[in-house]
């Protein structure tokens, strides 16, 4: 492959290996760019899916990503993490996956669909789970907004697995191209997972192999439902970094906890098809999704989990505190670390290294800020992953695909600049890129009313013509 | 551009957000200003009797000494006071280690600890009965060791000598001998707050009372009680074109505070110018620094309170009393003195009945007592008017003050530990004063505080000290005659052997 004298690469070369397909063992996608789990609270209450969530995927898809995997589907009410998000808890639901998925199929994209269970990481459990304490692997209540949970019996451990089997079962009856375990980020498969978090005395928790019967449980559910063609795979945090907000909380599990995983999970060729690396044992975590966060817009929207969890108001006064709002803001940045573009790069190849040892035929896909050329074909040159996931530089550029063929980037100005503010304006508003500096306009007024139009852009067309 | 500006919500609650900060931060300053600068704190005692020794009675907001530099001055001028330091002054040290003199009392005003006199420091006498004995301290008796006028003289000097910067103080402060520990801040505050001030302080109480360079020394246990007040407190003009020499010759003994129930309502003080214990009390107070601003009354009443029924002391050395005379001297004291003085009854109580004794807590005319008249004269018609004016606005006004015709009787209870005798202390010893006054002696030492249990009186002939420790006292100085208090009525024409009587009966009252 061609080189410049600098060692770096011309774009034509980054752009051939981004745009290249990528060939799973029962999936194949036409280029190397997927769209990582996003929406926004869209849906029906109930949820049912509707006109704006398919104006939503078909953006992304139109913007020309080789793959959409979904925002958190949860397999069960009980396993919500915010209320108006599609589900997959019931048959009824699988005509608007279906319609989802031909939508999508139309841009020549795949559609994977990821299933989920909040546990108890449920930010708002809507009403249905008022008065229900979240299910997890530990009775320890969360230690960020102070969600109380309750230690899932054996027989409610088989009936969640049974819960992810019949949604994979409806992904692929709604003729959708695959099913991705959301085992990342701090929800129920992390829980069980995290040596941080799982502090069973049972067959399911213990050493790394317990901690991972869960997990191992479902895939073998899903199989047995879906049968072995079709795609699997699962989101997983490389590292948990489980103290970044207490540092006296445990660390949770380390990469070479994960590596055992992923192994588990490959189940001598029966198991998931690829994994999808991502870090952090809590949803958000400085780590992921990686960037900023605007104490601001914590104050303006963090008020809507007030009454989730017993930590929430503590958490507020901080966030509107003139001394606890910058500390919070700094051990924020503190913690993330310098790198944003490809934080999970790293993990992402020693565990891709260690597991194409074993079955070359399992790919990786790593999230994390990528949003440059360059950036998405060195860490796929380089052996981390062989595609790369991304959601909020698409939001910010939803046509980012037809950016990258002809440029490293967006140009400066439209870049995505990770400040978070989509992640926070989601818990009340629709979800879009917020980051005011990004639009057109000559004042703030005008960028502001350019904002609106673009966020307001996803309820277009409208249903009723 | 802003990106970010704050809604209008948000704008209205950050102006919000700052006025509450202002407001909390006002009322935070407030209440440190409070706590620091208006309230004042001080040392609580569960005793009345340390109350008494070293309880304030709110003397040191006006003209206390901040206890550092109190405690720095002995040692900055210690070729003047030598190593005792205060001790020069006959204060009284309860031991080696004590920190402050019985007398003096701390108080934290305006952040700093301040020290000041109260009652006891005039109110304490010791004795001895023999050379070796350590000091017994009676509280509530005369002190006869005080020289307040060397004391007042000291710091006078402190206040105009070179030596007295605020270099020389800090560096004292800071020294193994105070162990002030004084930081970066408090040098700061020491230099350009507490120095200044003291030395302002010193500088005005120079001017205020530099009529002392007229004065004679009152030497130790007397005190002139009125010519300081007039300055301090009023602002009388002290200059000899309006306080003739005689007037500025008051100095006289320290009183006895005990038993005052049956005192109140007789003439209090030497000239008997007030009738009300409490006024008296107070009045006193302002001796010891008090201000009607400042006064702590309930630290007053306190000490009221306890000297109410405080009892008189029983004679030291029962032995020491000749018992076949005490009887021949009873009827001789029931003859002679209790008309007067009252006297013990047969059930051993000390009877201040006036009307039994008619006599006793009247004002005896100058010309019948015949004692010297200096004392009598420093106190006049204006200063008591303007005395009444103290505390105006209060319950406690001062309204008793008068001037009187002489001297006033008082009761001889615990009569023994209230030696020398007559109200300028002119007269060392009991059997002395019953002697006429061309007998008695003219020229003699005080300051010591060996009993006489023999003469009933300390030691006058200075036995047991350094002459330079003793205080000459000459009658012939103006103010200290030891005349009056003599003829057929007072007892100084009988016979010697009942003379001794007497005085064996008086070492039981």
């Amino acid at each position: 492959m061609p080189q410049a004298m600098d060692g770096t690469f011309l774009h034509e070369d980054n752009a051939s290996l981004i745009f290249s397909p990528l060939k799973f063992r029962y999936l194949e996608t036409k280029n190397r760019l997927f769209r990582s789990n996003l929406s926004g609270m869209f849906d029906e209450y109930n949820g049912y899916g509707g006109n704006t969530r398919l104006n939503w995927e078909e953006k992304f898809a139109k913007g020309g990503v080789g793959c959409i995997i979904s925002s958190y589907t949860p397999v069960a009410v009980r396993g919500r993490i915010l209320i108006r998000y599609a589900m997959i808890d019931d048959d009824d639901k699988i005509p608007f996956w279906r319609e989802i998925g031909n939508r999508v199929h139309g841009y020549d994209c795949r559609f994977i669909m990821q299933l989920s269970h909040s546990g108890r990481q449920q930010d708002m459990g809507g009403v249905e789970n008022l008065f229900k304490r979240a299910l997890s692997s530990t009775n320890q209540t969360d230690f960020f907004h102070g969600i109380l949970a309750q230690s899932m019996t054996v027989p409610e451990i088989h009936e969640v697995v049974e819960q992810f089997a019949q949604g994979a079962r409806r992904a692929r009856e709604a003729g959708l191209d695959g099913v991705e375990l959301h085992g990342a980020n701090g929800y129920l498969i992390t829980q069980f997972l995290s040596s941080g978090i799982n502090d069973r005395t049972d067959d399911y928790g213990g050493p790394v192999e317990n901690r991972a019967r869960f997990a191992l449980e479902i895939v073998r559910a899903i199989r047995r439902e879906v049968g072995p063609d079709f795609h699997l795979q699962m989101k997983i945090n490389g590292v948990d970094h489980n103290n970044w907000l207490y540092p006296w909380k445990k660390k949770g599990n380390t990469l070479e906890d994960t590596l055992i995983i992923c192994k588990m999970l490959l189940d001598d060729g029966k198991g998931v098809d690829s994994f999808h690396v991502s870090s952090g044992s809590t949803f958000p975590h400085p780590r992921n999704p990686p960037g900023d966060i605007s104490t601001q817009n914590l104050v303006r929207w963090y008020g809507g989990m007030l009454s989730s969890g017993v930590r929430t108001r503590f958490n507020y006064r901080i966030f509107n505190n003139p001394i606890g709002g910058p500390l919070f803001q700094w051990l924020w940045r503190f913690r993330r670390g310098k790198i944003i573009e490809g934080i999970n790069a790293e993990y992402s190849r020693y565990l891709r290294s260690e597991i194409t040892k074993i079955d070359p035929s399992i790919k990786f896909l790593c999230t994390g800020g990528f949003q440059h050329a360059a950036n998405i074909a060195g860490v796929i040159r380089d052996g981390s992953c062989d595609a790369v996931t991304m959601a909020r530089p698409l939001l910010a550029n939803n046509d980012l695909p037809q950016i990258l063929r002809t440029a490293n980037g967006p140009i400066k100005q439209k870049e995505c600049t990770y400040c978070n503010k989509c992640l926070l304006n989601d818990l009340a508003n629709p979800l879009g890129c917020y980051e005011v500096s990004r639009y057109d306009g000559d004042t703030f007024e005008e960028k502001w009313d350019a904002l609106i139009k673009s966020v307001m852009s996803v309820y277009q067309p409208t249903l009723f013509r | 551009m802003n990106y970010n500006p704050p809604t209008p919500v948000e704008r209205v609650l950050a102006r919000n957000r700052w006025s509450r900060f202002i407001i909390i931060l006002l009322l935070i300053l407030a209440a440190l200003y409070y706590l620091i600068f208006v309230n004042q704190y001080i040392v609580a005692y569960r005793d009345d009797l340390d109350h008494f020794k070293y309880g304030s009675i709110g003397s040191e907001p006006a003209n206390g000494f901040p206890i550092l530099v109190f405690k720095a001055l002995p040692v900055m001028f210690r070729d003047e006071l030598g190593p005792t330091g205060y001790r020069r002054f006959g204060m009284l040290y309860e031991s080696e280690q004590s920190e402050l003199p019985v007398g003096m009392s701390r108080r934290i005003v305006s952040g700093v600890e301040r020290v000041w006199l109260n009652c006891a420091v005039c109110h304490a006498g010791t004795y001895r009965v023999s050379l070796t004995d350590q000091p017994t301290i009676i509280y509530g008796a005369p002190s006869n060791n005080l020289r307040l006028f060397n004391l007042l003289k000291f710091f006078l000097k402190v206040a105009s000598d070179p030596r007295f910067t605020a270099d020389n103080l800090i560096e004292t402060i800071n020294s193994p001998a105070v162990g002030g520990n004084l930081n970066f801040v408090d040098r700061l505050i020491y230099r350009y707050v507490v120095f200044p001030r003291v030395q302002a302080a010193l500088q005005k109480l120079s001017t205020q009372v530099s009529f002392i360079h007229r004065q004679a020394d009152w030497g130790p246990g007397r005190v002139d009680t009125f010519n300081p007040y007039k300055a301090i407190q009023f602002n009388f003009p002290m200059d000899a074109a309006h306080v003739s020499d005689t007037e500025l010759n008051g100095s006289s003994d320290f009183p006895a505070i005990w038993r005052q129930r049956p005192r109140e309502g007789m003439h209090l003080h030497w000239d008997g110018n007030n009738t009300s214990v409490d006024e008296r009390n107070l009045s006193a107070a302002l001796g010891a620094g008090v201000t009607p601003v400042t006064v702590d009354i309930a630290a007053i009443h306190r000490v009221r309170r306890w000297i109410w029924d405080l009892p008189a002391p029983a004679f030291p050395v029962p032995s020491a009393i000749d018992g076949s005379k005490v009887e021949r001297g009873h009827q001789l004291f029931a003859e002679y003195c209790a008309g007067c003085h009252g006297m013990k009854i047969a059930s051993g109580q000390y009877d201040y009945d006036t009307n039994r004794f008619p006599r006793l807590g009247q004002v005896e005319n100058l010309d019948r007592i015949g004692t010297d008249r200096d004392r009598w004269a420093s106190y006049t018609q204006n200063f008591s008017a303007a005395q009444n004016t103290l505390y105006a606005g209060y319950p406690w006004r001062f309204t008793h003050f008068r001037k009187t015709a002489g001297y006033a009787n008082q009761p001889l209870d615990g009569i023994w530990a209230r030696s020398p005798y007559l109200h300028n202390g002119s007269v060392p010893t009991l059997r002395d004063l019953l002697e006429p006054a061309a007998a008695r002696p003219k020229k003699w030492y005080r300051g010591s505080d060996i009993l006489d249990t023999g003469r009933v009186g300390y030691r006058s002939d200075g036995f047991g000290s350094a002459r330079e420790d003793l205080f000459l006292y000459d009658t012939s100085v103006p103010g200290n005659g030891n005349g009056g208090h003599e003829g057929k009525s007072y007892g100084t024409e009988l016979p010697a052997a009942d003379k001794d009587a007497i005085v064996e009966y008086m070492k039981t009252l």
